[in-house]
């Protein structure tokens, strides 16, 4: 049964990695064609992606610009909205924070139209600065959870204990809350980070085919078929993921990101 | 003496006092006014679109006509003709959604059982894979399993060069394929196929599923399972009588969730479903941005898959609270 069960596991991690696999074997191609296994290895792909060809190195750009903008722009809209909740708990601080969990929690095709009129009645439509605001609205839930689990483990006691001491509210908050919470509020920073780098529907909508980021410039060169430099990019992103993924694993906790049980190790 | 206090406070301070009071009252007020626009705004702006109209071979303006509702529902023409097309969409969209969302949860949960069961490091890297193919663009995911399973290369041409397909059609089953789709006369073909368009969505949601079923499964205690067990129970009958019962509520929530995301997939639907059954998602694409340039049939559409979306939602909140109260 025991044994069975790595099995299973295995296989599972097989399919999940098959076409990760099968992408990333094609990068390695010579050609202008996708074989897999690639024919005439090269790593010439690689410098295409990152130096000469300006297609992908303006997307790639403009992927990162969005990417680490929506991830400050959602941490500095959650912060707020999470300390609210926490500290007050009030009506108000509940509806703010479900309004802003909301675009994330329907599917995103319908959130991606309504940001497409959105923009394009305030003139930012086409602009990359709306793509930084529109992801960071989208994604904006997750650092709200991760930023109210740190606050929900802050020991009460630290913060009587710095007010016993004569620590002002912002005192207590700059030597207890921030430290505290700022694993927390990093896991959040690097899920946006992440997720707004693959994300592909509501940037499809705000760019208004204006510019590309790099997820964008491989569905309208799908058309066309795939060439291996497509495939550069596919690796590049999962290596980004795996990375980040780690080091909120290796410097927080990431079962407990996950929600798992506390008293059991 | 108070009269006396009330003259020493230097005349400066009281405004600034009462500003700063006004300050943390109006910040909560002023938050919720972006968060209003920002979040709610696009939203209200799609449903008020919808009522809109469209101008031949100019874009659209604002009116508050159901045509298009009617459109969706009936067709242009009724009532002297009566078309579908638009629920049939609907209907792929909810089709493959509910398929795929199954599939994942299904496959999802021994996997998820199996993972808590893990030291807390294993479960960690575990999770760091997990992530990593959660987070991973559609696009990518629907360029993967489009080479495994485009006809020239991939899964095909695997079948053909281990004489799968030749043992296929000696045993009879290449017909019963062929009846499926999944198969031309000469080899298996995938593309296009609701197979295909199933596989790649649940692929998309797997992810999820073992993310949204990892915190219920792991608060479950372990020592019931194992009370059932001393008790005489066989694995079947522990999976049976204790560990779904447990997990029901999670497992129902969590296949919800799924099929409201799955609802909008637009790349593998292009990619992978045969045209005559493609999508709502598809449809809103091709009136909003694409060849049809109907902006306000695309932002009904959008506001009537977002509405089914709540429906479901809906629905599946309900039961749950039935289920939970008996």
């Amino acid at each position: 049964m025991r044994a069975l069960g790595h099995l299973y596991m295995a296989l599972s991690a097989l399919v999940l990695a098959l076409p990760i696999v099968v992408v990333s074997g094609a990068a390695l191609n010579g050609g202008r064609s996708m074989f897999f296994p690639p024919q005439d290895p090269t790593l010439s792909r690689f410098a295409e992606f990152f130096l000469t060809e300006p297609v992908w190195t303006n997307a790639l750009q403009n992927s990162i610009i969005v990417a680490v903008g929506a991830a400050s722009l959602a941490v500095l809209l959650a912060w707020p909205i999470a300390y609210m909740l926490w500290s007050s708990g009030s009506k108000l601080a509940q509806v703010i924070a479900g309004l802003g969990s909301l675009p994330f929690a329907v599917p995103p095709i319908v959130f991606g139209v309504g940001l497409g009129f959105y923009w394009g009645f305030l003139g930012g439509l086409g602009d990359l600065w709306a793509g930084v605001v529109s992801h960071a609205v989208l994604l904006m839930a997750l650092p709200l959870v991760t930023i109210s689990i740190g606050l929900q483990s802050i020991d009460r006691s630290h913060l009587d204990a710095a007010a016993t001491m004569g620590a002002t509210d912002a005192q207590a908050f700059r030597t207890v809350v921030l430290p505290q919470t700022l694993p927390y509020t990093l896991s959040g920073f690097f899920f946006v980070l992440v997720l707004s780098f693959n994300e592909f529907i509501v940037m499809f909508f705000v760019s208004a085919s204006s510019y590309a980021t790099v997820t964008l410039q491989i569905f309208n060169s799908l058309r066309n078929g795939y060439t291996p430099t497509m495939a550069v990019a596919a690796i590049t992103f999962i290596v980004v993921s795996i990375a980040v993924f780690s080091a909120i694993a290796r410097w927080g906790d990431l079962p407990r990101l996950m929600g798992a049980d506390q008293s059991r190790n | 003496m108070s009269v006396a206090d009330g003259i020493d406070v230097p005349l400066g301070d009281r405004p600034a006092a009462a500003t700063r009071l006004n300050w943390s009252k109006l910040l909560p007020w002023g938050f919720a006014g972006l968060v209003f626009a920002l979040c709610l705004v696009p939203f209200f702006l799609v449903l008020a679109i919808s009522f809109g109209r469209k101008v031949e071979g100019a874009a659209w303006v604002w009116d508050f006509t159901f045509e298009n509702y009617q459109r969706f529902f009936v067709g242009t023409l009724w009532p002297d003709e009566v078309t579908f097309l638009y629920i049939g969409q609907l209907g792929y969209s909810f089709w493959y959604a509910v398929i795929a969302s199954c599939i994942a949860v299904l496959t999802a949960l021994p996997f998820t059982l199996l993972l808590t069961r893990l030291r807390r490091s294993a479960q960690a890297a575990w999770l760091v894979f997990i992530l990593s193919s959660l987070s991973l663009s559609e696009v990518f995911i629907v360029m993967g399993w489009d080479i495994l399973l485009s006809n020239n290369s991939g899964l095909p041409a695997l079948f053909k060069s281990t004489g799968l397909t030749q043992w296929l059609k000696d045993t009879g089953h290449f017909q019963t394929l062929r009846d499926w789709g999944l198969a031309n006369p000469r080899n298996v073909k995938f593309k296009t196929s609701d197979f295909a368009t199933i596989l790649t969505m649940s692929y998309l949601v797997w992810p999820y599923a073992v993310i949204l079923l990892y915190p219920a499964l792991s608060r479950m205690d372990p020592s019931h399972s194992e009370a059932a067990r001393t008790m005489g129970a066989n694995n079947w009958q522990v999976l049976r009588t204790v560990i779904l019962p447990s997990v029901r509520l999670p497992l129902f929530g969590t296949t919800l969730l799924l099929f409201v995301f799955l609802l909008g997939t637009y790349v593998a639907v292009t990619v992978f479903a045969d045209p005559a059954k493609h999508t709502t998602a598809v449809a809103i694409y091709q009136n909003v941005r694409g060849a049809n340039l109907n902006a306000p049939f695309g932002a009904t559409m959008a506001v009537i898959l977002l509405v089914s979306a709540g429906i479901c939602l809906t629905l599946g909140h309900m039961l749950n609270r039935w289920a939970a109260a008996r």
